[in-house]
């Protein structure tokens, strides 16, 4: 997919862990698991927005659009 | 008090059920070919004795008729599972209608003989088409909840 989720990334620089962001954003950790590897095939406004309030990021933080090599 | 539980037991049970019948009448169904051509006054492209063909028929009809037991007893099975849009239900759906639309060609066969059963091989044909529709359905089923399973 050309859209790269960069979530490990930002859990890193903010050092939380994957319970923890599941627990304050309010989804589960499985959801957040497949977030986080890439397997979503959307993700939802309010999501997004949680975790940027969490996270104390922007959206672009998290999301990448990076061209696939065709 | 009638719940959905029961309505699928009662699905299931009614299932087995048909399927322990057909089993029984497959005995029967020489007897029965022998019986048809002594009292059948219809005619067909093909003249002459009907009992072998007849026969022939619904030993095939019957087999198909068991095997898509065997598959609504797995579609049930997966749906009493909570497992309703799935790929397996999918791939029930479409034998159903594969077997009903090999029935139906058996009895447009068999019209040669009798054409009323090509009366018969419509409707299993037609049956087999709202099947197909059903499992049309199913797919897409499938498909919109797995991307609502990944919408996070």
């Amino acid at each position: 997919m050309a859209i790269i989720v960069n979530l490990d990334v930002m859990m890193a620089k903010r050092k939380i862990s994957l319970g923890e962001l599941a627990e304050q954003v309010g989804i589960t950790q499985a959801n957040l698991s497949i977030l986080k590897t890439g397997k979503a095939k959307a993700v939802r406004f309010s999501t997004l927005e949680k975790l940027c309030e969490v996270l104390d990021c922007q959206p672009g933080d998290i999301l990448e659009y990076r061209k696939e090599d065709s | 008090m009638w719940t959905k539980t029961r309505s699928l037991m009662l699905s299931r049970v009614l299932t087995v059920g048909a399927a322990a019948a057909a089993l029984v009448l497959m005995f029967f169904i020489p007897r029965f070919a022998e019986w048809y051509e002594e009292i059948s006054v219809g005619r067909g492209v093909i003249g002459g004795s009907i009992a072998a063909p007849l026969t022939v028929t619904l030993f095939f009809t019957t087999l198909l008729f068991l095997a898509v037991l065997a598959a609504l007893h797995i579609l049930l099975s997966n749906i009493s599972r909570g497992s309703v849009f799935t790929d397996s239900n999918t791939r029930c759906l479409r034998f159903i209608s594969w077997a009903c639309m090999l029935a139906g060609a058996a009895f447009f066969v068999f019209g040669l003989w009798r054409f009323i059963f090509m009366a018969a091989g419509a409707m299993a044909v037609f049956f087999g088409l709202i099947m197909r529709v059903l499992k049309n359905v199913f797919a897409a089923a499938v498909e919109l909840k797995q991307d609502n399973d990944y919408t996070i």
